[in-house]
């Protein structure tokens, strides 16, 4: 049973003060990589201190889960701010001015070969996100599918495609046909933060995928059919509460879900934990390594 | 006889604060740029005794609250001269639209910085017991605003709703969250929009009113974010101001999905209009035909349909520098005006709060926005006139 934390992680207060500044003109672009490095390398040790099994580099630049890969993307462009679901956040939605076509693959980030996860938005989510203006099958194939390979030749060890609409608003046959277009050399988690996965979980019990994540703060234990076919990467931080969890209380949740018999359990946060202030993401992390450690290893909680 | 059509032209809330209002509160000596500011802005605004603000801000004479006064002023001020028909204070004293609230409640302790877009952040609070506060709360910031104004004033007030959905829960729903069921998370945002509608925000309804003010704006960014959660808003909103005698009633909505809101906001007593944002999504390019007013279109089929309530039609991008063209804010309204066949139903207002915006561009826009409204009544009473007065 793994434990991980995909997704855009919460910024420092310095890096917020230096982000604010460089708006104001009051710092360097310089100054405020030097806060994002400081920051990344702070919660490279704090995965490390709570014993995650994957690595993650918190998309501490990204404005949003879509602008990396807009920016990087010919034709593509971002301007109208829009609500992110539900919450007092927004997104840029993506505008099509041309033929879509990755221009350079993001970078990896500077975490050991073999030990860690990239997060990229999934199809169907990237072409709600240009609002149908892009289908789900040109977002897999020429925007994310080369973005994969590149990472998956940078030694990624778990692409995690994050999904926040289809919860809400269905379309999983589209949603899966996108998926089907991608490529299978990493293991693929389809993660639905912030929605109650019960409408579309057990259609993608078929889905061409080896994981989905399940946000158990909007979503009920019994939404999991029983003897799920694919693993479950189980929401189980509430990346939108500043309620530090009970690792007794995940423990105990995990093994009803466990009963419940998927084809595995993982664990993760519910959603980005960028909805949190830094202070507390950190020591939920710390909180979920301890649920982990207990049920892996027997380590008292 | 038909009476001639008027577009009454207000802003929504909250304008950036000068850097001679901010770096004093913050600790932060002040620059010289930065009373050039203060003078600059006091002389194009003909504010009243400019030249003594500037002259204190030199000397460093002057508390926090003088400050606030001032700043208050000139914002008040810059509506004014854009000429604008209903005004405010753009918010100068208030530090941002949730953590006014949050930080005079009882209730709410704050937890930290989080993102809302881009590099803009909030400071976000998390409900630790039932809210509620001692006493009105913003009965002196009205009582000022009326004091430098022949203006109408209108008050805008964060609502019940956006105040639950942006808090943490830390009170009504914690314990047992983890699996747990739709409807028990419902009940618990049911309880906590309650009790800051009847013990936060209705105080400061009755004293506001009962210092004379007439138009309460509830403002509830939050509304449509969750479909389901809309009968919350429009319970925040009847529990805030149920029999209170304001003359208008209002309530602001931005960057959601409008058609959520229908049928519940058939429910929301004696409002006037929904003042919601529009340009952010539409298109920059003039004309007055469906397709030429993609960010309008749908939403105003909706309040035709319904018949109820108003619109407080959004004219101006308020996360651009673009300045809308007088032409452009003339052809959203004229547009509005032959999907609800109804000009009465229509005042004219930003998307939402300003303060993202420098003053000169906030200025310009605003400057346009009234231009483009007089543009459009030009058109409507001409177009209504007799052909004998057209000539």
């Amino acid at each position: 049973m793994q434990a991980y934390a995909p997704g855009i992680y919460a910024r420092s207060e310095e890096l917020i003060q230096a982000t604010r500044d460089l708006d104001r003109g009051r710092t360097t672009p310089e100054a405020v990589e030097d806060a994002r490095e400081r920051d990344m390398a702070e919660l490279v040790a704090v995965q490390e201190e709570a014993g995650l099994d994957l690595l993650a580099d918190g998309m501490l630049g990204a404005q949003d889960i879509f602008r990396p890969l807009a920016e990087a993307t010919e034709g593509l462009d971002a301007r109208p701010l829009t609500r992110f679901l539900d919450t007092n956040t927004f997104y840029r939605a993506v505008l099509v001015a041309g033929t879509p076509r990755l221009r350079t693959p993001l970078p990896a980030p500077d975490l050991p070969a073999g030990r860690w996860l990239a997060t990229l938005p999934a199809p169907l989510a990237f072409a709600r996100a240009a609002r149908g203006a892009l289908t789900a099958q040109t977002a897999a194939e020429a925007i994310i599918a080369p973005q994969m390979e590149a990472f998956a030749a940078a030694g990624c060890a778990l692409i995690v495609l994050g999904d926040p609409f289809l919860a809400r608003e269905g379309g999983v046959d589209e949603a899966v046909a996108a998926l089907g277009e991608l490529p299978r050399d990493v293991p693929l988690l389809l993660h639905l933060p912030f929605g109650d996965a019960t409408p579309v979980l057990e259609a993608l019990g078929d889905a061409p995928v080896d994981a989905v994540g399940v946000d158990f703060y909007a979503t009920a234990l019994e939404a999991v059919p029983e003897g799920y076919p694919k693993e479950i990467a189980a929401g189980v931080l509430d990346a939108r509460s500043s309620a530090l969890e009970d690792p007794e209380e995940i423990i105990r949740f995990v093994e009803r879900l466990v009963d419940r018999g998927p084809g595995g359990v993982s664990l993760i946060p519910s959603g980005d934990l960028q909805f949190v202030p830094e202070r507390i993401a950190r020591e939920k992390l710390l909180r979920l390594g301890r649920a982990r450690a207990t049920l892996t290893e027997g380590v008292p909680a | 006889m038909t009476s001639d059509v008027r577009f009454p032209t207000r802003e929504i809330g909250s304008l950036a604060k000068p850097s001679w209002r901010v770096k004093p509160f913050a600790g932060r000596p002040l620059e010289e740029g930065d009373i050039a500011e203060a003078e600059r802005w006091g002389e194009r605004l003909e504010v009243d005794g400019f030249d003594r603000l500037v002259e204190h801000l030199r000397q460093d004479e002057l508390d926090l609250p003088e400050i606030d006064h001032w700043a208050a002023r000139y914002a008040l001020r810059l509506l004014e001269r854009a000429g604008l028909d209903v005004v405010y204070d753009g918010e100068q004293r208030r530090t941002e639209m949730y953590d006014h609230v949050a930080g005079f409640a009882r209730g709410f302790e704050v937890r930290g910085t989080v993102r809302s877009f881009d590099n803009k952040y909030y400071r976000k609070a998390a409900v630790v017991e039932r809210p509620a506060a001692d006493g009105p709360q913003d009965v002196d910031e009205y009582r000022f605003v009326v004091e430098h104004t022949d203006r109408e004033v209108k008050v805008p007030l964060t609502g019940a709703y956006t105040m639950e959905d942006w808090s943490y829960d830390e009170h009504y729903a914690h314990e047992g969250a983890l699996g747990s069921s739709a409807e028990r998370r419902y009940e618990a945002r049911s309880r906590f929009v309650t009790d800051v509608a009847e013990r936060v925000i209705r105080p400061n309804v009755v004293g506001l009113v009962e210092a004379g003010c007439d138009w309460i704006q509830i403002d509830e960014p939050a509304a449509a974010t969750k479909p389901d959660e809309v009968p919350l808003v429009v319970l925040g909103f009847n529990a805030a101001l149920a029999g209170v005698e304001a003359e208008k009633k209002s309530m602001h909505i931005c960057f959601s999905d409008y058609s959520a809101l229908w049928p519940s906001v058939l429910e929301l007593e004696d409002c006037l209009e929904l003042q919601l944002e529009f340009a952010n999504r539409d298109s920059r390019e003039l004309g007055t035909r469906d397709e030429d007013r993609p960010g309008y279109a749908d939403t105003l089929r909706l309040f035709k349909e319904h018949g109820y309530p108003g619109v407080g039609l959004g004219v101006l991008d308020i996360h651009s520098d673009f300045v809308e063209p007088a032409v452009l804010v003339r052809d959203r309204i004229l547009y509005a005006v032959s999907v609800l066949d109804d000009p009465t139903r229509i005042q004219v207002n930003p998307d939402c709060g300003l303060r993202t915006r420098s003053w000169d561009v906030v200025y310009e826009k605003l400057a346009n926005m009234v231009e483009g409204a007089r543009l459009a009544e030009d058109v409507l009473n001409k177009a209504s006139a007799p052909a004998a007065q057209r000539l």
